[in-house]
């Protein structure tokens, strides 16, 4: 008998690049890239603009950028010269799930240009450290310097838009730091754990020092170690197992852009889109959540992302944590881990936000070691989970739920 | 937008790459060359095959921007294809290198050459032709900046970094 995935998906057409070989003038692997989706667009009619999910070995976001699409799922599996064909596997199951109508699976590669070009245009994963990408050529040269350079135009343009202001984004900090009093494996936790750890005031993060106006140092995240796993099983097995199973309800995922040049709104994020996805599928609503996982790489990001969910107004993200709502005890616990501001944060935030759900979810939160201790403990039995990525660029939400 | 006014246009064939590749450099030009590179210390641009139009616009002080041939519109950074449309009928054309702030942020800590500038103020530019560039912006002061307005009227201005590439860098006017 056949599976279940097997025939619910075609390729329908396959072209290439105009040349390739050893091009007389060298090209880029950007280049290629574009010349062979453009090409096997025109062969089976299908419009670029049709393309809901982007499959490569490294380049999903930057393609997608390049082709001005805003994808529904974003695979970027790079595990060598077999990547194509996993992507293919990949794309099989997402568009079976419903969740993609059209994938492209796309390569380029100029492993014979890069000769000519002295290495430069070859992309190395996601452009970085290539001279000839686009952020090495027009934002690298103006000082930019990692995430806080560029997060902080997005807070200036939130306070522009809405008239809200830093402060308002500090009750951010404040309450992240109240959580992770509660959470001993926080670095902020106590004066115990960091020299400036334990609770802190509004005052005290505006008032610390000024890395990229308007962000301070306190409305930013840490720079740790972190590692973390998750397992992800079937019904039947999930039942069977010691722990309590914390259900995946919905699932989103999108982007807006993959540099901060391509950002259009700089007070919105593609959370919108990703987390209606993820509400669609779980057949709830913002309203139905009991407490949120909010990527907190900045102040702002956690309070932008807020909006995006639909836990608060647009403009009026910070007022869940200004107003209380989001700190211990309150209606809608955020981030009760201590988040990346005050828990941990090690570059990519994503799993400690996963591995914080699913304690709360599964009624762990509160278990001795690592945990946290008395208090921690929420009685949500929904969350909402949204990662975001690169310069406000990518989103991932998650609607899970528990028994 | 109201940048169609006093557009020149000039369409320019790529791939350019011809130019980018030739890197042999007569030896008489080496000092000056050594003496350029000491005075600009930040991060100079290297050209490739698809911005080598907009980088020699620069040099000869002028903002050049890509443009859909088939559906009109401007976008920022160059592209392979109109990420409109999907045309790959892009041409070059002379700007009118005035825009606004759309909004900005002032810089504190920064790495290499920039270290020895902060505070300094970074924005992002709506052009008047309709897309977005990024800068380090002139005319204002880091020390204030709540006197720096997010629509505020900029003009671009270019600074030789090497022989070859001049960066653009916008003012406040
Ligand atoms: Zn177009």
């Amino acid at each position: 008998m056949p599976g279940e995935l097997s025939r619910a998906a075609a390729i329908v057409g396959a072209a290439e690049a105009n040349e390739i070989g050893y091009p007389e003038i060298p090209k880029t692997s950007l280049q290629l890239h574009i010349e062979a989706i453009k090409n096997v667009s025109d062969q089976t009619g299908i419009p670029i603009s049709a393309i809901d999910g982007i499959f490569s070995a490294g380049w999903s976001s930057q393609i997608a950028e390049h082709l001005g699409l805003h994808p529904r799922y974003i695979d970027t599996t790079s595990v060598g010269g077999c990547s194509f064909e996993m992507h293919v596997h990949h794309a099989l199951a997402a568009i079976h799930a419903g969740i993609i109508d059209v994938a492209l699976v796309t390569h380029g590669e100029a492993g014979w240009s890069a000769r000519a070009n002295h290495g430069r245009g070859t992309g190395r994963p996601r452009g970085m450290g290539d001279p000839w990408d686009p952020g090495s050529q027009f934002s690298a040269p103006y000082g930019i310097s990692g995430a806080p350079s560029n997060y902080s135009h997005a807070m200036t343009r939130h306070n522009h838009r809405f008239g809200t202001t830093p402060e308002d984004f500090a009750h951010i900090a404040v309450v992240t730091r109240q959580w992770a009093t509660l959470n001993p494996r926080a670095i902020m936790h106590s004066r115990e754990t960091h020299p400036q750890g334990g609770p802190i005031t509004v005052e005290e993060v505006q008032t610390s020092r000024l890395v990229s106006w308007p962000l301070t140092l306190l409305h930013c995240c840490l720079v740790t170690d972190y590692g973390g796993a998750v397992l992800v099983t079937k019904p039947e097995i999930a039942r069977s197992v010691k722990t309590k199973p914390v259900w995946i309800a919905g699932a989103g995922e999108n982007m807006s852009h993959s540099n901060m040049l391509e950002m259009g709104d700089f007070t919105a994020t593609s959370a919108a889109a990703s987390s209606a996805t993820a509400y669609k599928m779980a057949g709830m609503g913002p309203e139905d959540m009991e407490m949120a996982m909010i990527y907190d790489s900045f102040t702002v990001t956690a309070g932008i992302t807020a909006e995006m969910l639909g836990l608060a107004p647009r403009g009026e993200g910070f007022t869940l944590w200004k107003d209380g709502h989001a700190a211990p005890g309150g209606r809608l616990p955020i981030n009760t881990n201590g988040g990346g501001l005050s828990f941990n944060h090690s570059g990519m935030y994503g799993m400690q936000l996963l591995v914080e759900a699913y304690r709360q979810l599964s009624g762990t939160a509160e278990d001795g070691g690592y945990s946290g201790l008395p208090g921690k403990q929420t009685k949500a039995r929904s969350c909402v989970v949204n990662g975001t990525g690169g310069s406000l660029s990518t989103t991932g939400t998650l609607v899970l739920v528990s028994d | 937008m109201t940048g169609a006014r006093g557009i020149r246009s000039v369409t320019v064939a790529y791939p350019q790459f011809a130019d980018s590749a030739r890197r042999g450099v007569p030896c008489v030009s080496a000092p000056f060359r050594r003496r350029q590179s000491l005075a600009y210390n930040k991060p100079i641009p290297e050209p490739d095959p698809l911005s080598r139009p907009f980088w020699d616009g620069a040099k000869a002080g002028k903002l050049m921007l890509p443009r859909c041939t088939d559906c009109n519109r401007v976008h920022w950074y160059p592209r392979w294809i109109c990420p409109f449309c999907h045309s790959r009928n892009i041409e070059w054309f002379e700007g009118s290198g005035e825009g606004r702030i759309h909004t900005f942020a002032v810089q504190h800590r920064a790495f290499g050459g920039w270290a020895d500038e902060v505070p300094f103020v970074t924005a992002y530019i709506d052009i008047n032709e309709g897309d977005r560039m990024f800068t380090v912006l002139r005319g204002v002061d880091p020390s204030k900046p709540e006197t720096i307005q997010i629509g505020a009227r900029v003009r671009v201005e270019f600074e030789p970094a090497s022989e070859d590439v001049h960066i653009p860098f916008w003012r406040v006017i």
